[in-house]
């Protein structure tokens, strides 16, 4: 693992990605600090680090494209996989050495609320170096989840759209709630485009037209016998599943004051399952 | 010592390695012949635990590739069709990378590094970024990531691609010493490097084993000889001498308009037969010029061999009694190249045990003194 974490380390260094990704969070915190922090003259470092979130829409994709598909692209995934090194070393190698490079910034915000004192800020440092941290858990199951896009493909531009998509739908899936009424019968419907996209998965993974049809045809015939028997289980339940991948009600609260540990939990539970999916999906091209 | 069981690899439908049996012993320089989609390369990513089986056990200097994936791997250097090199890097930078993963000891990463760059002789190079060299200097640079922290086992997929004629030279010199310490198993569809290198050879044809013996073995039982003679005797004269002796599954005449005729004779038996023959032409009134043998080259044994793609085949080698499935099927393919007479009962090890130096491509001269009249 840590001939893996050093090399990246050193690739991130050395390439473009690194110094931009760290650019780009310095530039737009920063801007965000002066104007909502030093124009305003507000004392709480909530609203500038709420509002950074933008930055994701480039950090993701520029950081984790490269992690596997470059791998992939120059074949040198045969180097690192007939090695007498496990899995889950290369992928937590490099995921601990993103994890890295994102540090670099947040620990440059950490720098801010000592600056914020002058202003009134003492008080409220408890709550900035928690926004911090949530900002930072944030970014961690972010880039976990890009790790685990980047290695699906091994097209730079698919996983770095793949990337951008990906921190877009978590963005403004809570307005998505709205959109799908909480009725029963709707539910239902949510949950038979579940099953087609489970069929549409299936059929990606296995290229096995009747195993995809079945699966279409067994989870939608479950839903509605489902729903034949108990219709009233299904109110609500399709906003419960789109809030699965709701990032920004998670990373929201703490801007209203409300710091949760689940919320933490929340991400924290996030950036496992990317970096498991990524090791399942290496596994699984290993045996195709 | 390796050790492949009953091998065998899906994509979906298309069968890229079927059923593939056999045993690599330690200090020999092996090589996979085969055309292209053989499931040369596929073997070879099995073996390295780079792709999984979908059937079988590979088992590398005693641990399964499969159960044990770190300690097996850590007894082999693998070098891929297409050397696993990162541009962004010095080699001196990618060579370090290699030792460090592949856990040489912090002290001695230093020195394995330039003992291999050494090897390959590439210390011209060490400090400058991978994606400035040229095809044959990259192919080196991934040849001394394989042989970085001295692995037991080498597996070579195609080493010499991309090189020209004089570093091909130098491969193969250094491939010859690393096979005296090293057990090696290379890939190549060059038939004049494996028969030059390489002391065991298996031919493989759609993913299965078609033959597993020394290159001189091969060529000297597989697919017989030919031999040309020149007399002043008429074809009706020579044709029944010829025709009653052993082995002889041929004879073609040529008229060649000056009072002479050459007849091309096809043997499928082992041995020189032109003694047999001069015996049997003097015995039976034929006087002649000139009596030449031919062997068959490693060449004409590969076109063989990988063109029987329908027929079922059989290879004589004892390590593939084991499996009495693969061995049935082995059978015939061996029969069909005219290796074995007897279907069921292979021919035991002294294929390999035999001391042979016929040069296989070499075409003898029929001694001058034998000259009739």
């Amino acid at each position: 693992m840590r001939a893996i974490y050093k090399k990246e380390i050193k690739s991130y260094a050395t390439s473009m990605s690194g110094p931009i990704a760290v650019a780009v969070m310095l530039l737009v915190v920063g801007y965000m600090f002066r104007y909502y922090n030093l124009s305003y003259g507000t004392a709480s470092l909530v609203y500038t680090v709420f509002n950074s979130n933008l930055i994701f829409y480039i950090v993701v994709p520029v950081l984790t494209m490269r992690t596997f598909t470059d791998e992939r692209r120059q074949k040198t995934d045969q180097l690192l996989l007939t090695a007498p090194v496990s899995l889950i070393d290369i992928v937590l190698g490099k995921y601990f050495a993103l994890i890295t490079v994102f540090a670099v910034p947040i620990l440059v915000m950490c720098i801010l609320p000592l600056i914020l004192i002058p202003l009134g800020g003492g008080e409220m440092m408890g709550t900035a170096y928690l926004s911090i941290l949530v900002f930072f858990a944030m970014g961690c199951a972010y880039l976990s989840c890009g790790m685990f896009i980047s290695s699906l493909t091994d097209n730079l531009i698919i996983s770095a759209i793949g990337g951008i998509l990906f921190v877009f739908a978590t963005m403004i899936i809570h307005n998505a709630y709205s959109m799908v009424s909480a009725s029963n019968f709707a539910s239902l419907i949510f949950f038979i485009v579940l099953a087609v996209l489970l069929g549409i998965l299936v059929y990606v993974m296995t290229k096995f037209y009747w195993a995809s049809l079945g699966v279409i045809l067994v989870c939608a015939l479950a839903a509605f016998a489902a729903f034949m028997v108990s219709p009233d289980w299904f109110g609500g339940k399709s906003e419960k599943i789109l809030s699965i991948f709701d990032f920004f009600s998670h990373f929201e609260s703490f801007a209203y004051g409300s710091f949760s540990i689940p919320d933490l939990l929340y991400f924290v539970s996030v950036s496992v399952a990317g970096v498991v999916l990524t090791i399942a999906r290496i596994q699984k091209r290993r045996w195709s | 010592m390796i050790e492949v069981r009953n091998l065998t690899k899906k994509y979906g439908d298309h069968i890229a390695v079927d059923h593939l049996s056999f045993k690599v012993d330690e200090g020999q320089v092996y090589g996979f012949l085969g055309p292209n989609g053989a499931g040369k390369s596929t073997t070879m990513n099995i073996m390295t635990g780079y792709l999984a089986a979908t059937e079988g056990d590979v088992i590398i200097n005693g641990y399964n590739i499969l159960e044990e994936p770190e300690k097996a791997k850590r007894t082999i250097g693998y070098l891929p069709e297409i050397p696993p090199l990162y541009p962004d890097m010095t080699v001196r930078e990618y060579l370090t990378f290699a030792a460090e993963l592949k856990k040489v000891p912090r002290k001695e990463v230093k020195l394995a590094v330039v003992h291999a760059m050494q090897e390959l002789s590439i210390m011209d190079v060490a400090d400058r970024l991978i994606r400035h060299l040229s095809k044959g200097y990259k192919q080196r640079v991934g040849f001394a990531q394989a042989i970085i922290g001295d692995p037991e086992t080498l597996i070579l997929d195609e080493p010499t691609v991309g090189l020209d004629p004089k570093q091909i030279i130098e491969i193969r010199e250094l491939i010859k010493s690393l096979g005296r310490r090293h057990t090696v198993i290379l890939s190549s569809h060059i038939l004049a490097e494996v028969s030059e290198i390489c002391d065991t050879v298996l031919i493989m044809s759609r993913g299965r084993l078609v033959a597993l013996d020394s290159p001189e073995n091969l060529a000297r039982k597989s697919a017989g000889a030919t031999v040309t003679i020149t007399s002043p005797a008429t074809a009706d004269e020579m044709r029944p001498v010829l025709e009653g002796l052993e082995h002889v599954t041929g004879v073609d005449f040529t008229d060649d308009g000056e009072g002479t005729v050459t007849a091309h004779v096809t043997f499928d038996g082992e041995g020189d037969p032109r003694k047999d023959i001069i015996t049997a032409l003097t015995a039976g009134g034929c006087s002649y010029y000139s009596v030449d043998v031919q062997r068959a080259s490693l060449e004409d044994i590969f076109l063989e061999l990988t063109d029987s793609e329908d027929e079922e085949y059989d290879d004589t080698d004892d390590e593939m009694t084991e499996d009495a499935e693969s061995q049935d099927r082995l059978n015939s393919v061996k029969t069909q190249a005219g290796m074995v007479s007897d279907e069921k009962e292979p021919e035991s090890s002294e294929s390999d045990s035999v001391a042979d130096t016929e040069q296989s491509e070499t075409q003898e001269e029929a001694d001058s003194g034998e000259e009739a009249e």
